[in-house]
């Protein structure tokens, strides 16, 4: 039984992709739709869950970014520290302050927590990321701040305090980070 | 020496008797592997993960593997001491650690362990969690700031001092901690006594004992003599 296969039969249209056994599982784009559910290519605990073309994936990731960070226990530590870093960086980039260093960072904790992490809880909670960030870059990267390097340190969201004690908001009390940007607008 | 008894460690031979887990045949050898919750007197926890290795290939953590013949063990690699140091940044970051005005700078597991492994910073951006000290106690304080998490004090209360004064309770980032069992759940409410063997195991500078803070001044310490990968160097007392 391929993908496909269970998708025409339940109807499925326009789909954009299918996450196979939980978030934990895997993520599947179109192109891979022929394999087949079984033990030797697409193991399955029975979860089957379908996203049409309306839906946003890296969305879908962060919401499972949020999901491993609450789950886990906090026993170990590559997991307990690791799920909730990863859950700041993806809301760090859904607030569009991200930047292809933290896409980098992503890669560096799941590296970390599959091999360190003491259950499968931690071996598997970045796979989310992984996948949609191999299978559908460009949700991540048309949300990012810049496509070059961008400190994780804001600058002119670190003035809002002084700015609100004097009282100023003109534009010599902001900094300037993309002088170029402006240039350009 | 027996082929059969000894397995290898970064290349090293290093004799074990059955039984022995990587870490404690690696020490008893004088060979360093980083850990933070390991204790040679103590069961083994496996949580801090610091004593990670890589067993034919394999990640494993070598507290709580079974030493066996023949086995192909990296330590000391930059794969792995690349994994610990983002592992020690994670410490640093998901607790509130300010060496300059902790008073166990320089008996410190996690500091002396982080200078080993040359952690210039802490990389990630810090939690700064909101954690109470207990200062009930009259002889001991406790600052939370600084728990890694080892379970060690639990460990020594429960199997020397026969008084359970701790256990590890909570889930996740912000609830998992170390409780004090008593009714108020304050140290203070407790037969906790400065003498204990809990009082002296904590391997950072969540137990500390009042008014000894600076007996040993700052450059003669524990590891501002030697580093904490020197052999029969241990964490605590």
């Amino acid at each position: 039984m391929t993908v496909r296969q269970v998708l025409a039969d339940c109807g499925a249209t326009d789909t954009l992709a299918v996450q196979i056994s939980g978030p934990s599982g895997i993520c599947l784009a179109e192109a891979e739709f022929d394999r087949k559910i079984a033990f030797e290519d697409l193991p399955t605990a029975g979860a089957f869950m379908i996203f049409d073309e309306t839906r946003d994936m890296f969305e879908v990731a962060r919401n499972f970014a949020h999901f491993f960070a609450h789950e886990s226990c906090g026993f170990c530590t590559p997991c307990r520290v690791g799920t909730t870093l990863v859950r700041n960086i993806m809301d760090k980039i859904a607030k569009n302050h991200g930047s292809p260093y933290d896409i980098n960072e992503l890669f560096k904790l799941h590296r970390l927590m599959q091999g360190a992490s003491h259950c499968g809880l931690g071996n598997s909670a970045c796979n989310p990321m992984f996948d949609t960030l191999n299978k559908f870059r460009p949700a991540y990267e048309r949300r990012l701040m810049s496509l070059n390097y961008e400190p994780a340190f804001d600058l002119d969201a670190a003035l809002s305090q002084a700015r609100q004690m004097t009282g100023r908001d003109d534009a010599a009390a902001h900094f300037d980070e993309h002088p170029e940007n402006e240039a350009e607008a | 020496m027996n082929a059969t008894t000894t397995f290898h460690l970064d290349g090293e031979e290093i004799p074990f008797t059955p039984g022995q887990t990587i870490i404690q045949a690696a020490k008893a050898a004088g060979a360093y592997i980083p850990h933070l919750c390991w204790h040679p007197d103590f069961q083994a926890n496996g949580s801090c993960k610091l004593c990670t290795v890589k067993v034919n290939g394999r990640f494993g953590s070598s507290c709580t593997m079974e030493a066996q013949a023949g086995m192909v063990v990296e330590n000391r690699t930059a794969e792995l001491d690349d994994k610990r140091r983002t592992l020690l940044q994670m410490f640093f970051v998901e607790g509130n650690h300010f060496c300059p005005s902790c008073e166990k700078s320089g008996d410190c597991a996690l500091q002396a362990t982080a200078y080993e492994l040359k952690m210039m910073s802490p990389h990630f951006d810090m939690f700064y969690p909101d954690r109470a000290v207990d200062a009930s106690h009259p002889d001991i304080l406790l600052d939370f700031n600084r728990c890694i998490m080892c379970s060690l004090c639990v460990s020594a209360s429960r199997d020397v001092d026969g008084k359970n004064v701790f256990y590890m309770g909570g889930r996740g980032i912000l609830g998992r901690r170390v409780h004090i069992n008593s009714e108020s759940g304050m140290l203070g409410d407790t037969d906790f006594a400065a003498t204990d063997r809990a009082a002296s195991i904590c391997p950072v500078g969540v137990i500390l004992k009042k008014r000894k803070g600076f007996a040993v001044p700052i450059g003669e310490r524990t590891y501002d003599l030697a580093p904490i990968s020197a052999p029969d160097k241990e964490t605590t007392p």
